[in-house]
């Protein structure tokens, strides 16, 4: 087992951390997947409005790698598509049917003893979306050979499902995923847990188990590639988002589709909670337990998820839902407010500043401004890369010393802190994305 | 409360867009934003953000000014009772001082926010409190008695050719403040050139300032016992330290200087790698000329030329007088113009300790130093940051073979 310990970094106390128990709920009638969810990807039906589909059957197909396949996430029939501007596809919505999905067939062929066996079984039951790479953040080209596979289970993030809590009966199940994983790879499998959490993993040789330790983007997978194998030019990492884990792992060994899912509901404007529920789950199902009416509800942590509507769905890689207040009010000369229990900074430019469990609003707390580097962003940045001067050569199109400078190794989750700190209100996500996509359509 | 709110809303309806008055938006945007906080939402993640902002940052500059400026008054106050011969008390010295202090301070503010709003109208961009901060310390850099005009003049040099035509606040490479100052140096020389004394005396009232008196000795001596043959001022370590020396307004007292430090890195403002590698720069070079003023070979001095009295000053001397640690403190700092990476801020405010020795003791042209060496290293921030982001580089290329 290998340990690393991250400094740099701020965990974000923010109110309405779910306690480690269930709350029953309605079960869901309908599911989306959305192909916003996916970057770089240039989606094309296979289905129609009103079309029956099975568990596993293929959605969508990217037409620039047609390989790669979405699969239904649910069985019964298409009930909505909604399309955005230009027609691109928002949500395929699926209304459940609860005795198609119990009277599924299992997958019968199941061979998985070599690596093209395993690439065979995800190619044909159109796995491939759960499989993303690093750089880009997207699904991952099946003809790539990964140097290594990585897989976070010490989620970081505020507020984040505790994954040592939502898969804890699932151990068998991870452990076929991540069996069958490490065979797609001539490298290492990493697993990356936080303290004694997933400790029957270390009976396996097969992975190589870190214990990370450290604040906030400690369990982000860039930040721990960073550390153990830095990610060069021209090399691809592939990753399996944790909660995934147990749905791959049941296909592996049982060949059934299961898409349930254990999610978590948290923020300051909510009864935190954790609900048996399942991928791409409607929140409206949910909407008792809100505190207020005037809420902004996020699929995903509250640094990096989406934002959705009150009968929104949750994003295809978010495992819980973020709900804070949307705040309008406009305090007298706030920038002279002495401190108390409303102010919230990683600064210590407030008196008495409540950093134990604070309400966070959608307020930006101040207007943007010219970026002044006052050492905000790398404080809370762990990895060996100079952030500022990265986002200046983003800034200025030079695609040489963005690679120079280490683009590759970042996504836009990890420098959601540096945003989330400065001063000066900068969207630093933004700025890597940018740099990304300005690298990946130079291609 | 309402009142005013809703006087800002009415008044916003005439700069929007499209309006005849819409160019007077940056205006009415700094006004509304000053009285009551932004409600700017976030639109995507991070869905939350830190309380902090740049309204605050710059204040809090500001706020660790406060000290000096206190001071600064009163030792104007207390320096002219002295010339004058009267006792005139703690209070009415600080009186006495403001009536030099606030005219200043009124004259900066004014040709800066000119200067800050023109430029926020021509080119559409927010006004950025950063201009705050800058016209809080011109006036703390300036001899009481200098004239407004001068000021004025010297403001607005520094907010425009310092930084707004370098694109303002976060693109300037020099340090607008240490603009203004350095032009009214050579611009005024006769004003502020730095060796007549600075302080509000009675007509042909004049001496030596600190810095002066080793430059320009009458007999070779030590700085130290130059220092106490002085019987004008009491130039002993302890008065210096607490400024009861003349001096610009802001930098005489040392203890409120580094209180401001203090509270400028406990915010987290301001980097303490910048204010602790200058001292060890200065500390480093100040010793370093001691002793080549003391060792000789064959009879003469390691230093060459004639003896100078200023290589003898001690590194505690050369931190006292003068003004180094205002310098180092609240303008080496400046978050834009020093080195963007802790490396180079270390090397940044290393040279910066190790050019003020130098230009206050070798050049026989200035005797002080601190606001030169801090517009040179200004100047070569980005070459230091250059070289350690290639250094990052090359680590980078060697992980990949």
């Amino acid at each position: 087992m290998q340990k690393i310990t991250i400094k740099k970094g701020h965990n974000i106390n923010i109110s309405g951390l779910a306690s480690r128990e269930f709350t029953n709920a309605p079960t869901q009638k309908f599911v989306s997947l959305s192909p916003q969810d996916f970057n770089y990807i240039k989606p094309k039906l296979l289905v129609k409005e009103g079309d029956h589909v099975s568990l596993g059957d293929a959605l969508f197909f990217d037409k620039i790698n047609p390989d790669v396949k979405w699969p239904s996430i649910a069985a019964g029939t298409i009930s909505k598509i909604i399309y955005g501007e230009r027609r691109t596809v928002l949500d395929i919505i699926i209304e459940i049917d609860e005795n198609d999905e119990k009277n599924s067939d299992p997958i019968s062929e199941r061979n998985l003893s070599s690596r093209e066996d395993v690439k065979n079984f995800i190619q044909n039951n159109n796995l491939w979306p759960f499989i993303t790479q690093r750089p880009f953040n997207k699904v991952v080209d099946p003809n790539d050979s990964p140097k290594c596979i990585i897989v976070s289970l010490a989620d970081s993030s505020p507020l984040a499902n505790d994954l040592s809590f939502s898969l804890e009966d699932k151990k068998n199940h991870i452990v076929s995923a991540l069996s069958n994983l490490k065979k797609l790879t001539d490298g290492d499998l990493y697993v990356a847990v936080r303290g004694d959490n997933f400790s029957f993993l270390s009976d396996h040789d097969f992975i190589k188990l870190i214990q990370v330790e450290g604040p906030h983007p400690s369990g982000n997978i860039g930040v721990i590639l960073n550390r153990v194998n830095p990610l060069n030019q021209n090399e691809v990492v592939w990753t399996v988002q944790g909660s995934h884990l147990p749905i791959l792992g049941k296909l592996f060994s049982d060949g059934i589709y299961d898409f349930s899912s254990n999610i978590s509901i948290g923020g300051p404007s909510v009864k935190p909670s954790y609900f048996k529920s399942r991928i791409g789950a409607r929140f409206d199902l949910y909407k008792d337990s809100l505190l207020m009416d005037n809420v902004r509800i996020i699929s995903g942590n509250v640094l990096t998820g989406k934002k959705v509507n009150l009968d929104g769905f949750l994003g295809f890689y978010h495992s819980s839902f973020s709900v804070i207040e949307e705040s309008f009010i406009r305090p007298f000369v706030g920038w002279l407010h002495p401190g108390g229990k409303s102010k919230y900074s990683v600064f210590n430019a407030y008196l008495g500043s409540n950093k134990k469990s604070y309400d966070f609003t959608t307020l930006q707390n101040g207007s943007n401004r010219a970026f002044v580097p006052v050492d905000a962003w790398e404080k809370v940045f762990p990895m060996d890369i100079y952030i500022n001067a990265l986002a200046r050569s983003i800034e200025a199109n030079d695609i040489d010393e963005m690679e120079q400078l280490g683009i590759y190794e970042c996504d836009e989750e990890d420098v959601a802190l540096c945003s989330f700190v400065c001063p000066s209100k900068s969207d630093v996500g933004a700025i890597i994305r940018k740099g990304l996509d300005t690298i990946y359509f130079d291609k | 409360m309402n009142f005013l709110r809703k006087i800002f809303e009415e008044t916003g309806k005439f700069v929007e867009e499209g309006k005849p008055l819409s160019w007077a938006y940056p205006v009415w945007e700094a006004a509304d934003t000053i009285f009551f906080s932004t409600n700017k939402q976030t639109s995507k993640g991070p869905h939350i953000r830190d309380n902090m902002d740049i309204k605050r940052t710059m204040f809090f500059v500001v706020i660790a000014l406060i000290p000096c400026y206190l001071f600064g008054a009163y030792n104007i106050g207390y320096l002219n009772a002295l010339a004058m011969e009267i006792d005139r008390g703690l209070f009415a010295n600080t009186i006495f001082g403001f009536t030099y202090v606030l005219p200043i301070l009124i004259a900066t503010f004014v040709a800066g926010a000119v200067c800050e709003l023109t430029f926020a109208i021509i080119r559409k961009h927010e006004v950025n409190e950063g201009f705050l901060v800058s016209c809080a310390l011109i006036p703390l850099t300036m001899p009481p008695d200098v004239p407004l005009w001068q000021v004025f003049i010297g403001t607005s040099f520094g907010i425009i050719i310092g930084k707004e035509i370098f694109g303002g606040v976060g693109t300037n490479i020099f340090n607008p403040a240490l603009t203004s100052r350095a032009f009214m140096y050579f611009a005024f020389p006769t004003k502020i050139s730095g060796d007549k004394v600075w302080a509000v005396g009675p007509d042909g009232y004049s001496g030596a300032t600190a810095l002066a008196i080793p430059a320009n000795p009458v007999e070779y001596d030590t700085a130290s016992n130059l220092f106490a043959a002085n019987t004008q001022f009491d130039f002993s370590t302890m008065n210096m330290f607490w400024g009861l020396i003349p001096g610009s307004i802001g930098e005489t007292n040392k203890l409120f200087i580094l209180l401001g430090a203090i509270f400028l890195i406990y915010c987290g403002i301001a980097s303490w790698r910048i204010m602790v590698s200058s001292v060890l720069g200065l500390v480093f070079t100040a010793l370093l000329f001691n002793l080549l003023n003391y060792f000789t070979v064959d009879g003469i001095l390691l230093a060459g030329g004639s003896p100078n009295a200023m290589l003898t000053i001690t590194p505690l001397q050369h931190i006292l007088i003068g003004s180094f640690l205002f310098g180092t403190v609240f303008m080496a700092t400046e978050p834009v113009t020093s080195s963007h990476t802790n490396t180079g801020r270390w090397i940044y405010g290393f040279l910066i300790g190790v050019l003020t020795v130098i230009i206050r003791s070798i050049n026989p042209a200035y005797p002080e130093g601190v606001f030169l060496a801090i517009l040179i290293m200004n100047m070569f921030a980005p070459l230091i940051d250059y070289y350690v982001v290639q250094a990052n580089i090359k680590m980078r290329l060697s992980r990949h073979v």
